[in-house]
């Protein structure tokens, strides 16, 4: 095991690597003066010297991308150029929020998601199953901002049952978390089935129904124990992208998280902030992507010996 | 004997069964639905300012946010039956105004405003539908300009079917090959290509896209490569997969034993035999292109006004949210439906190129 969790975070590395470079890339290469870039459109030129002299970005990429590195290391990360307040205090406030829609999220899918699935496996090539499944369809075609705006009018505006907008008691939460958990719950209920069906296929499960276990008890007990394994995996992958995904439920729902900051950064071509947060949710993936593989290996020790 | 008579004679050879996938696909339910949505989006892109009455650019202002059915009757003055529409307008302290005293026909293949069509090379201004009078027929509604909403989603078809087809075009260009060789040639070439594929898939889903179009400028044209280069890793990982399963395999080590190069076997004989899930993915990517791409406009960071985007149009839709639901209602619908077709048919192909069903 301890082989394996090296192995693992051997390969995370060279990802952790590629990530920094392509966010030190995106100011150089980015048109125009770097200096001016990380300083604001409307910084005056002792500001953009300033920010040239304490960035070195006179001096060479290898030498500037090092001084970076050690940057991020250390936790700098610059200033935003619209609050002038460093990155990393504005990534602090708001990552949290971002981790507790997502978990949210991750929760309503997951919960709904397995509950589809298993419903479609009992009574699969039957009209339940294919309504469950064209659901599940549904739920991944659906673009998020449009199923976001219909939930606020609905459920919101008409019948004010759920807050418009924001962050702050459970309320808040629901809707949200339900929009962006959509598209997962629908790639949870799929895999779900699959991997269902596949079990429900196999030797032990045959035995089980033998034994004179009901379709109940042989598909809580036996089967979907180890039917989700792969689902836990696939939750968890999609953990990781709801933390981007969250991008879009954030401005559509304004959740103070980073998601809408990026997107804010953006427009206001805050590159110091685009930076800051685009290396967070990158990082934040590679983390818990890793932690699934390890989980993995831990939950099912055949992968472990490959 | 019987090769013989086939080849003889073709009608007898096209006779023959249709591959076994087709058949598969034919017989699905759900792929004939996603086939159908995707030819009637293919039709739409095509004929777009014959299917769409007017402009997506004509404004006026004194007929903003009319929902759909505003001075529509399906009966006319002295009961004939079709479809009627008397003039309306918005006033701006009465709320609309229907004149019910006059009404006019909705007739098919109607003339209308003219228009150039496949590049200027066709002149007409023949619509597949349009009112016989001085008033306008607004299908969905108008927007906030006192814009046709349907002629607007009709014309802005295009520039959805163009994003998906540029993602699957880099991705199957780009991703592929170098998925594909990579595999093929191993050692440090595959784990380096590994490597960098690995950087690019840490950033999730829409991510990639918004740090190229923050890097490289907001912008329709951006936003296509944007949305092409989030493709690249996600090509170059499953293609190697089927290339690591088919490298070794004996028809492989035969084209080599027979003198043919390594890159020849390579594209002769071993990327044919690994292209099944790229077809498939081909199928998927398409409709998560098109959402990534709507959903960089509903942020602001695609496509710019007054480009009848999807995306865009839903953005802007979310400011009247309370006082004109339909104006970011149809462009939702729009984009489901067709991402919806895309995904259902890259379901029904996966299920039909599966060789182990």
């Amino acid at each position: 095991m301890i082989q394996y969790t090296l192995r693992r975070l051997l390969v995370a590395l060279p990802s952790l690597l590629g990530v920094l470079i392509i966010v030190f890339l995106m100011v150089r290469l980015a048109p125009g003066d770097p200096a001016q870039l990380l300083a604001g459109e409307f910084a005056d030129a002792a500001t953009v010297e300033r920010i040239r002299e304490r960035f070195g970005l006179n001096d060479s990429m290898p030498v500037q991308f090092q001084r970076f590195i050690t940057g991020v290391a250390q936790g700098d990360l610059g200033r935003s150029t619209r609050t002038s307040r460093p990155v990393t205090v504005e990534l602090r406030e708001f990552f949290p929020n971002t981790v507790e829609l997502a978990l949210a999220s991750i929760l309503f899918a997951l919960v709904v998601g397995v509950a589809l699935g298993i419903i479609s496996a009992l009574k699969s090539n039957t009209w339940v199953d294919a309504l469950a499944m064209i659901l599940a369809l549904i739920g991944v075609s659906m673009p998020t901002f449009w199923f976001g705006l219909l939930a606020i009018r609905f459920f919101a505006v008409e019948t004010p049952i759920f807050p418009v907008a924001g962050r702050g008691t459970f309320a808040h939460l629901v809707l949200p978390a339900i929009t962006l958990g959509l598209s997962s719950t629908g790639i949870i209920a799929r895999m779900t089935r699959s991997a269902l069906l596949e079990v429900l296929g196999q030797d032990y499960v045959r035995t089980a129904r033998a034994k004179g276990g009901t379709p109940r008890m042989i598909v809580l007990k036996h089967a979907l124990r180890n039917a989700l394994v792969p689902v836990l995996t696939v939750g968890g992958l999609e953990f990781g992208s709801l933390l981007a995904g969250a991008v879009i439920t954030e401005t559509v729902f304004t959740w103070p998280g980073v998601g809408r900051m990026l997107v804010t950064s953006v427009l206001s071509r805050d590159y110091p902030v685009v930076q800051g947060t685009v290396l967070l949710i990158a990082v934040s993936f590679i983390v818990v992507n890793l932690l699934v593989d390890l989980i993995y290996g831990l939950i099912d020790p055949r992968i472990r010996y490959d | 004997m019987t090769d013989q008579t086939d080849r003889k004679n073709p009608a007898k050879r096209q006779r023959r069964k249709a591959p076994r996938w087709r058949r598969r696909l034919a017989r699905n339910p759900l792929a004939i639905i996603g086939i159908s949505i995707i030819a009637l989006f293919l039709m739409v892109v095509l004929f777009a300012p014959f299917i769409a009455p007017y402009s997506p650019q004509t404004q006026d202002l004194r007929t903003t946010y009319l929902p759909p059915g505003t001075g529509v009757s399906l009966r006319g003055p002295e009961g004939q039956a079709g479809i009627w529409v008397s003039p309306a307008q918005r006033s701006p302290t009465r709320g609309v105004e229907v004149n019910d005293s006059v009404a006019y026909p909705v007739k098919l293949f109607q003339r209308g405003p003219s228009y150039s069509w496949l590049f200027g090379l066709i002149k007409s201004d023949l619509h597949l539908f349009g009112v016989d009078g001085p008033v306008k027929y607004y299908l969905l509604g108008t927007d906030e300009q006192g814009r046709d909403i349907f002629s607007r989603l009709v014309h802005g078809a295009w520039i959805s079917l163009f994003i998906g087809l540029i993602s699957v075009g880099i991705g199957l260009g780009i991703g592929a090959p170098v998925g594909a060789i990579s595999a093929f040639m191993g050692g440090w070439v595959d784990m380096t290509v590994q490597r960098v594929v690995d950087t690019l898939l840490a950033f999730p889903g829409i991510l990639l896209a918004i740090v190229l179009v923050a890097t490289f400028g907001t912008g329709l044209t951006n936003l296509m490569i944007a949305v092409g280069i989030a493709a690249i890793p996600i090509y170059a990982r499953i293609i190697r997969g089927s290339v690591l399963s088919i490298r070794n395999r004996e028809f492989v080590e035969a084209a080599g034993a027979l003198g043919r190069r390594r890159m020849g076997t390579l594209f002769k004989h071993v990327i044919p035999n690994a292209l099944a899930p790229l077809i498939v993915q081909s199928s998927l990517q398409m409709a998560i292109a098109i959402l990534f791409a709507a959903g960089l406009g509903f942020l602001g960071l695609g496509a710019k006004p007054p480009q009848p985007e999807w995306g865009l149009m839903l953005a802007r839709g979310r400011e009247y949210l309370a006082v004109a639901p339909h104006v970011a209602t149809f462009p939702g619908v729009a984009i489901i439906l067709v991402v919806l077709g895309f995904n259902l048919l890259g379901d029904a192909l996966r299920d039909a190129l599966d060789p182990r069903k």
